[in-house]
C-alpha cells in the first residue's frame, strides 16, 4: 500500500461531498482501505456505487475492501484545466480496471508520480493514499505498481 | 404499428450567428431561434403545439422551463413536450404527431455566455469547493476533453490508430466551413494533418484542432404533421425514420469493454432508425453526425455501422465524407469548424434539411434526396439518437 505525502496547502481542487449514503466510503480512504459495493447476492463488484446491484439489481450490497490493484485501461494527460486544476497541468487521469471480476470495475482517478513518457495502457497500477491538508477526508490516487 | 413515414416533416429551421455574442443572453438567442424557425416555415407562434427544449432559458433552472415557454408563448396549453438529444426529439414528436397528440413542435436551444471547456470553471480562491460527484470527473480534474481523450487514447492502442489518423477528421470539417459563409471557422482557411499535429494539446491524445470550438449561438427546427407541411413556405423534408438510445451515467463510468462488435447505443438507435425508414446506410446522400471530437465522427461511422470496427479512420481518409465523395458528412463545417455552441445536437439536422432543400450554395451536394443526421453525447455515445430524413 502507498501512502503519499499529503498534498500541499491550501488545497483547492474540488473535493467530494461526504453525505450519508458515501460515508463509508470516505471512512474507509481514512483508513487507508479502497471500499467497493459487492453484491451479497451474485458476488458481482458494482462502481460506481449504484443504489442497487447492476447484474441482479439486488439492493443487498456491502462495502468490501478490494486489492487497490488495477490495470491501466487509459489515460489522458490534461494541459489544460478546470478551476484550480489549470494551475497543476500537466496532470494524468486515468481509468484503472481493477482486478477483482468479473463485472468490471474502471475507477478514475489522477495518476501520479510516474513520468509521463513512461505511461502505458495496460501498466499495473494500484490505489494510493493522500490526506488533504485543513480538509476532513483522505483522496485516492493511483500510482504504478512495482 | 410502424414507423408513420412521411407523416411528419420538418417545415423550418434557423441559426443565429455563431460565434462570441457577449451582447447577446441565451433567453434572447433561443427567442430569436424559435421565431426565425417559424418564419422559415410560414407560421407563427401561436402555431407552436409543442415542445422539444433542448435545455432551459437562463432565466428558469430545470424541468421547469417548458412550462416558462408556455407561459412566454402566448399562455397557451401545448399539447407535448419531448427531451433527449435532437434527433431523437424529432423522432419522437414525428411518432407524436402522426399519433394526433400534437400538429407543430419546435425544438431550440440557444446559448450566450457559458463556456463548455475547461476555462467554464472558475478557480477556487481560499477553499476547496465540494462537488456532488463524488467518485470521478470533476475531483480528478476531469471534463468532457478529457473523456473522450481517454477514449481516443483507448481506441488508438486497440486499433493502431495515430494522431495523423485523427487530424484528417478535422481537416475535411475545415474544408467544408470554408464554403459556409456562416461558419465561425470557415474565414480561417483550410488546415493540414500537420496544422492539426502542431497545435498545442488540450488533453492527450487530443490536440486543439481535434476539438470542437466553443461559443455562443441559437438554433430552432419546427415540426409539423403532413397537413400542416403542405401549406408552409417551403419543401417539407419528410421524417423516414428515428430512434433513441440511452447508454452510460453522465461522465461517471464507461464498462469494459468500450469496442464491443455489437456496438453500443449508437448502434442500436441506428439500426432501429434505419429499420423503421425502411432504406439501407447505401441510400444517404448526405449525413451530419456528432463530431464534438475528431475520434466522436471515426467511431460514429462505426457504431452507425458505414464501416467496421477499426475501419473508420480509413473510411475518413477514403474521402467519403468530403464533399464529392460517396456521403458528405457535416457540410456546415460541423462542431469542429462550423459552431458547438453549448448543446448542438440539433445543428447537424438543420444542415442536412438545408442540404436536402438544395440551400447550401457552393457546398450543396446535388440532387441530395435522403439524409441522416446522428446526435451524441452525454458521456461518450452514452445518449444517441438517429434520424433519417427525405425530401420528393
Amino acid at each position: 500500500m502507498t501512502i503519499l505525502e499529503a498534498a500541499p496547502a491550501p488545497y483547492l481542487k474540488p473535493l467530494p461531498e461526504v453525505r450519508p449514503e458515501n460515508q463509508p466510503f470516505f471512512d474507509a480512504l481514512r483508513n487507508h482501505q479502497f471500499v467497493v459495493p459487492r453484491c451479497e447476492d451474485c458476488g458481482d463488484y458494482n462502481w460506481v456505487p449504484y443504489p442497487a446491484c447492476r447484474s441482479c439489481l439486488s439492493e443487498n450490497q456491502a462495502w468490501t475492501p478490494v486489492s487497490g490493484d488495477a490495470t491501466l485501461y487509459t489515460f489522458t494527460v490534461c494541459h489544460r484545466g478546470p478551476g484550480a486544476f489549470g494551475a497543476e497541468v500537466p496532470y494524468v487521469i486515468a481509468l484503472g480496471e481493477l482486478v477483482e471480476q468479473p463485472r468490471p470495475c474502471l475507477v478514475l482517478g489522477n495518476l501520479v508520480g510516474s513520468a509521463i513518457e513512461d505511461i502505458r495502457v495496460g501498466m499495473p497500477l494500484s490505489i494510493a493514499y493522500q490526506e488533504i491538508p485543513g480538509e476532513d477526508i483522505t483522496m485516492w490516487r493511483w500510482v504504478a505498481r512495482s | 404499428m410502424p414507423f408513420p413515414q412521411r407523416q411528419a416533416a420538418i417545415v423550418g429551421v434557423y441559426t443565429t450567428k455563431q460565434g462570441k455574442l457577449p451582447e447577446r443572453t441565451s433567453f434572447s438567442l433561443q427567442l430569436e431561434a424559435i421565431r426565425g424557425a417559424l418564419d422559415d416555415a410560414g407560421l407563427t407562434t401561436g402555431d407552436i403545439d409543442g415542445l422539444l427544449p433542448m435545455s432551459m432559458t437562463d432565466i428558469v433552472p430545470g424541468t421547469t422551463a417548458h412550462q416558462f415557454w408556455a407561459e412566454q408563448l402566448g399562455e397557451r396549453p401545448l399539447g407535448l413536450v419531448e427531451v433527449g438529444g435532437a434527433s431523437g426529439q424529432l423522432a419522437k414528436a414525428a411518432a407524436s404527431i402522426a399519433a394526433g397528440l400534437t400538429d407543430v413542435a419546435v425544438l431550440f436551444f440557444g446559448r450566450a455566455g457559458g463556456r463548455t471547456g475547461p476555462s467554464g470553471t472558475p478557480a477556487a480562491k481560499v477553499r476547496a469547493p465540494r462537488v456532488a460527484d463524488d467518485w470521478s470527473f470533476a475531483t480528478a480534474g476531469g471534463y468532457m476533453t478529457s473523456w473522450y481523450a481517454m477514449w481516443a487514447q483507448r481506441y488508438m492502442h486497440e486499433f493502431n490508430v495515430t494522431n495523423a489518423d485523427l487530424a484528417e477528421v478535422a481537416v475535411f470539417t475545415r474544408y467544408h466551413a470554408t464554403l459556409n459563409p456562416d461558419s465561425v471557422m470557415g474565414r480561417k482557411g483550410e488546415i493540414t494533418v500537420d496544422d492539426v499535429l502542431a497545435s498545442r494539446f488540450v488533453c492527450e491524445p487530443l490536440h486543439l484542432l481535434d476539438c470542437s470550438i466553443d461559443n455562443d449561438g441559437g438554433y430552432a427546427v419546427v415540426i409539423a404533421s403532413a397537413e400542416r407541411a403542405r401549406d408552409c413556405r417551403k419543401k417539407p423534408v419528410w421524417i423516414l425514420g428515428g430512434a433513441e438510445a440511452y447508454y452510460t451515467d453522465f461522465y461517471a463510468t464507461i464498462n469494459d469493454p468500450w469496442f464491443p462488435n455489437q456496438g453500443k447505443s449508437v448502434r442500436k438507435a441506428t439500426d432501429r432508425a434505419f429499420g423503421l425508414a425502411g432504406i439501407s446506410r447505401d441510400d444517404i446522400d448526405v449525413a451530419g453526425l456528432y463530431d464534438c471530437f475528431t475520434i466522436t465522427t471515426i467511431r460514429d461511422l462505426e457504431e452507425m455501422g458505414f464501416c467496421k470496427l477499426g475501419e473508420g479512420a480509413d473510411y475518413v481518409k477514403e474521402g467519403h465524407l468530403r464533399l464529392g465523395g460517396s456521403m458528405p458528412t457535416n457540410t456546415d463545417g460541423g462542431l469542429l469548424s462550423n459552431s458547438h455552441c453549448g448543446d448542438p445536437s440539433g445543428m447537424h439536422t438543420i444542415e442536412v434539411v438545408r442540404q436536402l432543400r438544395g440551400e447550401c450554395g457552393d457546398r450543396q451536394v446535388p440532387g441530395a434526396q435522403l439524409g441522416v443526421s446522428l446526435q451524441q453525447g452525454w458521456a461518450v455515445h452514452g445518449m444517441a439518437s438517429t434520424l433519417v430524413m427525405a425530401v420528393d
